[in-house]
């Protein structure tokens, strides 16, 4: 699914990519970045997090003049005197008209690095409130966002990945090189589909996705045990002959009530001794009137 | 190639040692938890200094007489590479006598204007920071030309203890990192320490750990210091764990190391996992 999910977003589509300390998911997001670029898509950064030439470290090519980087890194909080972009400009008028002013007719391709800043600074329902109307307003085709799930609420993480359609979760894998990826993708329909993907990069981002990881983990490849036939090789004799065999299955257990057993009891067979009991009147022994004179 | 710089005397484990040249741009995180890492940025600014790179050093936890102390046993003057102009160095303790007793003749610096309302964040000790070293580039004729800049702090975690929101130090230290890395091609080495045991879930938000999860986002090498997790060793103080989370040019795909450390009088040694000295 991440080979689908690389290949492009729906228009309005939202996907997030979540990371954590252990793994950081911004090679995934340049990996998508590289790959809109690709697909001859115009690509709007907002950075925060990382420089510019950080973020283009690595993504080389004749597309990348395709990739318009806002610098929200050296001043987002307007500290200087003329900030370029500052996380407070994150609103949808602020954003559409970024991305109006460099782009061309057809809508771009958000990618916000990171979503974790402004959430930092700009609470989650402006957010969530601006990222709506991105997605509603046309000037932008598809957002594409990383989110550093451990650095904020659980609320809040789950209510900006409620607004995406796709998310990503990266954690890093079994082998040094290698990544988890959980994969959880809402179609338009409703529909809600999940995978879990183990995957790897090449030096030029393209995504290399291995086979599905087991369940339990590092499974042991268990070799069939022949099964030993105990009545082998002794020296006195274990084994039953045909005859023998029906003998045993025929042959009823002492304490085992069966039905034979059940239906001899209850009906007595011809010969067999019967009891025949007269009650004497010695044996009317009443519990409630053992003297036998009450008049009841 | 290196990233790493400690000094490694039984160092025929590791494939990395010092290098001549220095990388620069490089945000590097040590950190501690329930341990103490001040020996790393004893050993960071000794060996800034006798690479000679003009290093800043911001120290709020302890004196200057104390780094100084200890830099002497490391084979380096403090007070010399302050003359010499090579240090500067920020004592945040004596700058903020002139914030809690305040004098009229007060010609301090605004840098811990912070302790007065913590609330405001740490834009003004940002300005300060920027200040003296955007100045340092300007230097007197004549004077020695020095390396690449190192801002150190020593360390985070008190601000959180002085009322300082973990938001406004990890603003802070994004600024730095901005300022120092980026404009500057510099290096950031930051000290930031935990008490508790590591939690999950999202209890205190307003917390050591998070100041480390987001201090880790923005670094590209943790060094992460820790007790040995089965006690106290008399040849073996702690295990140093490096986490490199930018790959490398050459797309090195190690990401983790562990390593074990004494430290000495003169220094700390560090090798790898079982291989300390008193056992082989």
């Amino acid at each position: 699914m991440l080979t689908e999910l690389l290949q492009g977003t729906d228009a309005g589509g939202f996907l997030i990519i979540q990371d954590s300390a252990s793994y950081s998911g911004r090679h995934l997001l340049k990996s998508f970045i590289n790959a809109a670029l690709h697909r001859e898509e115009a690509v709007h950064v907002l950075g925060f997090e990382v420089s510019e030439e950080e973020l283009k470290d690595g993504l080389i090519g004749a597309s990348i003049h395709r990739l318009h980087f806002h610098n929200a890194y050296t001043d987002p909080l307007g500290w200087t005197h003329n900030p370029a972009f500052t996380v407070h400009q994150f609103c949808s008028e602020g954003v559409t008209q970024l991305v109006k002013q460099t782009s061309q007719s057809k809508p771009a391709t958000l990618v916000i690095d990171s979503l974790s800043w402004i959430l930092r600074h700009v609470g989650p329902p402006a957010v969530c409130k601006t990222l709506q109307q991105l997605r509603k307003g046309g000037a932008v085709r598809a957002i594409i966002g990383l989110l550093h799930a451990d650095m904020h609420q659980r609320g809040t993480v789950g209510s900006v990945c409620h607004m995406a359609t796709s998310v990503i979760t990266v954690a890093p894998g079994m082998k040094g090189d290698e990544a988890v990826a959980k994969i959880t993708k809402r179609s338009k329909s409703g529909k809600v589909m999940q995978d879990e993907e183990i995957f790897s990069f090449k030096e030029d981002f393209t995504v290399v996705v291995q086979n599905r990881p087991s369940q339990l983990g590092l499974k042991q490849t268990e070799t069939e045990e022949r099964e030993t036939d105990p009545t082998a090789n002794l020296t006195f004799n274990l084994r039953l002959s045909d005859t023998e065999r029906e003998a045993k299955e025929k042959l009823a257990l002492p304490f085992v009530f069966s039905k034979e057993k059940k239906t001899a009891l209850l009906h007595s067979g011809r010969g067999s001794g019967r009891i025949l009991y007269e009650p004497d009147a010695n044996d009317d022994y009443d519990q409630e009137d053992p003297d036998d004179d009450l008049d009841v | 190639m290196v990233t790493m710089e400690p000094i490694f005397t039984d160092s025929s484990a590791h494939p990395e040692r010092l290098s001549g040249q220095l990388h620069t741009g490089r945000v590097r995180l040590v950190s501690d938890r329930q341990s103490d890492a001040s020996f790393l940025i004893h050993h960071f600014l000794s060996f800034y200094l006798r690479a000679r790179c003009k290093v800043w050093f911001l120290g709020l936890v302890q004196s200057f007489n104390h780094y100084s102390a200890v830099s002497q046993r490391l084979g380096v003057s403090l007070a010399q590479a302050k003359e010499k102009g090579q240090l500067v160095f920020l004592e945040g303790l004596k700058e903020s006598l002139s914030v809690l007793i305040p004098q009229d003749t007060n010609t301090g610096s605004k840098a811990m204007d912070f302790l007065r309302d913590p609330a405001v964040g740490l834009k003004s000790l940002y300005e300060f920071v920027r200040s003296s070293v955007s100045s340092s580039g300007s230097r007197a004729e004549g004077a020695e030309e020095w390396g690449p800049l190192v801002l150190l702090v020593d360390d985070l975690s008190v601000l959180l203890s002085l009322g300082v929101s973990v938001g406004a130090v990890l603003d802070f230290s994004h600024y730095c990192r901005a300022t120092v890395c980026s404009e500057l091609q510099g290096n950031v080495v930051m000290l930031a320490r935990c008490d508790g045991e590591e939690e999950e879930g999202d209890g205190d938000d307003e917390g050591s750990e998070t100041l480390l999860k987001g201090l880790t986002h923005q670094c590209s090498l943790t060094l992460h210091v820790q007790g040995l997790p089965t006690g106290f060793c008399r040849d073996i103080h702690g295990q140093v764990e490096v986490c490199w989370r930018r790959r490398q040019g050459d797309g090195q795909s190690t990401q983790k190391k562990l390593f074990q450390y004494k430290v000495h009088d003169k220094g700390a040694s560090f090798f790898a996992p079982g291989t300390s000295s008193a056992v082989l």
